[in-house]
């Protein structure tokens, strides 16, 4: 009791000191101090911002008035909502519907639409998304494939976007100091349906639409999807450790990092980006110090001033890691670990490094700030344009349940970004592009497919029910997205192409070296990466990339041969006679469906830019993976054993999309590129003549001149 | 108590003692420095760090948000609710390190408010000797006499003030030094140091008294009287003193919230604290 007593006098001494010390009134001491600085600044911040934003409004409305954007003015709709899941597949759409496993998609069918998509050609992402934006068709966007080559020198490049060294740099001793931006320039051309409802005062938010990179101004919000590089300016290099030295190889898509163990202790490094601070440009690195417990089955991990332990088999979070070039400046990147083993051999693997949407070493978003607002609300989030690390699985780095845990975690933060951007406009477009289809599909199509070659490798653990589950996780999330729309909205899901079976690749240069279109170099039977053993002025034709087949053509190659006019057309008849209907020597099935040339194709201002012919692949088939980096040897045709067993390169009218819309439409065939027109009528804004697409729902006018009839 | 305040007070004068000599600024930035990292410490680990990082960069995000919306009006008055609502959980985070902190802070600034608190007298000044009895002994009837020690003397006979239980004397400072100045009453002998020195940064300590715990723990400076003897405190006056700013005077509890928490601020990155 006693003890009780006192315990009680001496609390109510210390609570009388805390109130009333002598010099100390009014005053609670330093350490309140930041709590109270930091949030009375918030406080003045948000009060400030607050009256600025209350008083400036009726202004803003009254200039977007005078400026004549009456925006909404003729809309038919509030809100417009565009889900892109990258190669939804419409045979598997239609039987998963038909066994009742995707009753959201279902109800959109039978309440409003569902078509088949025709696609682009060639039925790539970047050639279909780019024709989904500007509803034009590839030779007026200028963008046929992932990669362009360079006539000056055979070498690929990026298609869509060409990053390059300020203009102006300032040499100081070691340094070459940049005195201006560095030369980020997008490469698609005509103008996105989202820019002209711009124009017109529609806002818009675009999440990882392929082909966003560099972010364009226009009036909204957008985030960067494929093609957006990662901080080693790459389309995604991953990282593979490993104290194995039987694994130790060329791994494409990454870099292979051998480590040394020694008392469980590691000491390695994380090569950067290239230190173009510096006259020699030498890559950066980060030293890492890796700690295993055998024990617990992890690994404590020291990198950029940061510890975290990670187990095996599991993800870390993001990770932030800082490169300092010099002259006190930083570069930042996120990335995630991933250890695959801890004994007898240690294996890591570490995402690309992405560009920290927080601190972006590049543009990824308009605003530039969209991108860092997105990051401070949801947490770090993947940045690469091609984000799910499909390598990754091919090389044997992740297996098949880490690169689905992989992808579906990129997925979820892609979901958050949508459902944030959904809530938040209430009048305008919505347009999110989930890659989490197309990378799912493309690595385990296999399932699907028994009598598919990459199912005889120890790779294969799975089942079909892997893309079954992806479909009602598709539909799960298109229920969620239709809870949140009212009668006023409308909501169309799409995707840009379908999918097919990779068995069989292709190499198309091998069959041009064979059939004497293309030439090597003395005493060479076979050529390396890149045409390196190919002798130019002897070779007619070449192919590079995923479709496109190139002559070597006198004028517009560095060492062309090809005369154009009647010599060109004349090989490019014969080409086409002979590759269409190509046979696969294995078992007599036919491996080309038809070769487009793109004389006959339509026309555009860049049509100059594509490639000769667009291989139409039969279902099956598709270039092979050699001659996509312009290899030659003595195989024409060869079984394509890797993950990556699913494709849609080929005949583009075998793999058409899905469109789902909740609205009826006036076609059973409706095109990838009507759905930029048909969102310019939705929002009342007049569709430019210039573009290929058509409108899928009637305008206010054909309707009463329908009824009239 | 006195045992504790004798270390503490020992500590103090241990960090003080290069700065005896130097501008009170000196002595001000160096406690005040240690005070940023000490603050930093306590709450780097008694705050939830990890949800004071989320929350800091959701208050970010809803300022960026206003920025991004400004065009929605009522996006915008959503983004300032969200803010409002984000503020208030940001300053629920820092009231654990804050209740943890102020008990030691109190402490520290009770101990410095004896070097920066007061002036040292100076030589020819005269000052106030106040003696306050305890309330049952009366200053009229009871003996107290004041025995100056060198460099001192008593100024004035003692002046009896019945209802303040007070007994007054005037004290003339004619040397500079830390001097002994002796309070005789019933025979006991209490001690209590005048300080008159020319250094500008010393421990000063303006009473001595008898009392609580409170009462000790709030004047550390010298040990405190006996129980047993009828004297509940002995008051010294001196000047107050204050940090010069360029001409302006400021109070040195100002100057050490401010320098303290812009150490803090300035060294959060070092050790890696979300503040």
């Amino acid at each position: 009791m006693i003890h009780k007593l006192q315990t009680r006098n001496i609390l109510i001494a210390l609570f009388f000191l805390l109130i009333s010390t002598l010099p100390l009134n009014a005053y609670v001491g330093p350490g309140a101090g930041f709590a109270f600085l930091s949030s009375f600044l918030v406080l003045f911040l948000t009060f400030l911002l607050a009256v600025f934003s209350l008083i400036s409004w009726p202004f803003r409305f009254l200039l977007r008035i005078f400026k004549g954007q009456k925006a909404y003015k003729k809309s038919r709709i509030n809100k417009l909502v565009i889900v892109g899941l990258d190669g939804m597949e419409p045979t598997l759409a239609e039987k998963f519907m038909a066994q009742g496993k995707l009753p959201n998609l279902s109800k959109l069918k039978n309440e409003g639409t569902y078509a088949p998509l025709r696609t682009t050609t060639p039925s790539i992402s970047p050639v279909a998304w780019s024709s989904f934006m500007t509803g034009v068709n590839p030779s007026k966007h200028n963008i046929f494939d992932f990669l362009s080559r360079d006539p000056r020198n055979y070498m690929p490049d990026l298609s869509s976007a060409r990053i390059g060294s300020p203009r102006r740099t300032l040499s100081l001793g070691k340094y070459n100091i940049p005195l201006s931006k560095p030369l980020i320039k997008g490469l698609r051309k005509s103008t996105s349906f989202w820019k002209m409802l711009g124009d017109h005062g529609i806002f818009s938010t675009i999440l990882r639409v392929p082909i966003t990179f560099p972010p364009e101004k226009f009036r909204g919000h957008l985030l960067s999807g494929m093609c957006a590089p990662d901080l080693k300016g790459s389309q995604g290099t991953f990282f593979f450790y490993t104290s194995d030295k039987e694994k130790i190889k060329k791994r494409e898509g990454g870099i292979n990092i051998p480590v040394t163990v020694h008392n469980d202790k590691i000491e390695t490094y994380i090569s950067g980006p290239e230190n173009t601070l510096l006259q020699d440009k030498k890559e950066l690195t980060l030293p890492v110090k890796i700690y295993l417990d055998k024990n617990k089955e992890e690994a404590t991990i020291e990198v950029s001033g940061q510890k975290f332990t990670v187990k095996k088999n599991t993800f870390s979070d993001w990770i932030q890691l800082t490169f300092k070039p010099g002259l006190m400046m930083k570069v930042k990147a996120i990335c995630r670990f991933y250890v695959s083993q801890i004994h007898p051999h240690f294996e890591m693997y570490i995402t690309p490094l992405n560009i920290d949407p927080e601190k972006p070493a590049l543009p990824i978003s308009h605003p530039f700030i969209y991108s860092v607002y997105l990051s401070k609300l949801l947490g770090s989030y993947i940045t690469l344009g091609e984000a799910n690390d499909t390598w990754a699985l091919n090389e044997r780095v992740l297996d098949e349940k880490a690169f689905l845990d992989l992808t579906y975690s990129n997925h979820e933060e892609w979901e958050k970004m949508l459902f944030n951007a959904i809530d938040k406009t209430k009048k305008g477009l919505v347009t999110c592009v989930f890659e989490t289809t197309d990378s799912i599909q493309h690595m385990f199509w296999r399932y699907l497919d028994p009598n598919h070659p990459a199912l005889k490798t120890d790779q294969a653990n799975m089942n079909a029910q892997v893309i079954e589950d992806l479909y009602i996780k598709m539909d799960r999330l298109i229920g969620k997205v239709q809870e949140k729309l009212d009668k006023n909205s409308v909501l169309m899901i799409m995707s840009d192409h379908g999918f097919k079976s990779f068995r069989r690749g292709v190499n198309l240069n091998s069959w041009l070296y064979q059939n004497g279109y293309l030439s090597l170099k003395e005493g060479k039977k076979e050529s390396g990466e890149w045409f390196e053993d190919v002798d130019w002025t002897k070779t007619r034709a070449y192919a590079l990339g995923l479709g496109g087949l190139y002559i070597n053509q006198k004028g517009r190659e560095s060492q062309g041969i090809v005369s154009p006019g009647k010599e060109k057309r004349e090989l490019k008849k014969e080409l086409s006679q002979k590759l269409s209907g190509l046979k696969d020597d294995q078992d007599g099935q036919e491996a080309i469906n038809k070769i487009y040339d793109i004389d006959e194709l339509p026309p555009g201002p860049y049509k100059d830019n594509a490639p000769d012919f667009v291989v139409g692949y039969n279902e099956g088939y598709r270039v092979s993976w050699d001659s996509v980096s312009g290899k030659v040897n003595s195989r024409i045709f060869e079984d394509n054993a890797k993950a990556w067993s699913g494709d849609h390169c080929i005949d583009p009218p075998q793999v058409p999309g899905v469109f789902f819309c909740s609205q009826k439409i006036n076609t059973s065939s409706p095109s990838i590129m009507d759905v930029a027109p048909t969102a310019l009528q939705l929002f009342g804004v007049n569709i430019p003549s210039y573009m290929d697409g058509h409108s899928l729902i009637d305008s206010p006018q054909n309707s009463s001149s329908r009824k009239q009839k | 108590m006195w045992i504790f305040n004798s270390v503490l007070g020992k500590i103090f004068e241990f960090l003080f003692y290069p700065f005896h000599n130097l501008s009170p600024w000196i002595g001000m930035i160096f406690i005040s420095f240690l005070t940023g990292l000490f603050m930093l410490f306590v709450f780097r680990h008694t705050s939830n760090q990890q949800g004071i990082k989320q929350i800091k960069n959701k208050i970010k995000a809803h300022l960026l948000e206003l920025r991004l919306y400004k065009e929605t009006l009522s996006q915008s008055l959503k983004a300032q609710r969200n803010l409002l609502g984000c503020n208030l959980k940001y300053i629920s985070y820092s009231a654990k390190p804050m209740l943890v902190m102020i008990i030691p802070l109190i402490l520290i600034i009770i101990h410095l408010n004896l070097w920066f608190g007061y002036e040292p007298l100076s030589s020819g000044n005269t000052t106030l000797l106040k003696v306050k009895l305890e309330e049952t002994h009366s200053p009229l009837s009871t003996d107290v006499t004041v025995e100056a020690g060198k460099g001192l003397k008593v100024d004035s006979p003692p002046l009896r003030i019945e209802e303040n239980s007070e007994i007054d004397w005037r004290l003339l400072v004619h040397k500079r030094g830390v001097h002994d100045l002796y309070i005789k009453v019933n025979g006991e002998k209490i001690k209590k140091i005048v300080v008159a020195t020319t250094h500008s940064l010393h421990k000063i300590s303006s009473v001595k008294i008898q009392g609580d715990f409170i009462d000790s723990l709030l004047h550390p400076g010298e040990s405190p009287i006996d129980d047993h003897i009828p004297i509940h405190s002995i008051h010294i006056t001196y000047p107050n003193s204050g940090m010069n700013l360029w001409g302006f005077h400021i109070h040195w509890l100002v100057a050490y919230f401010v320098l303290s928490v812009f150490f803090g601020f300035a060294f959060k990155g070092v050790f890696k604290v979300s503040i």
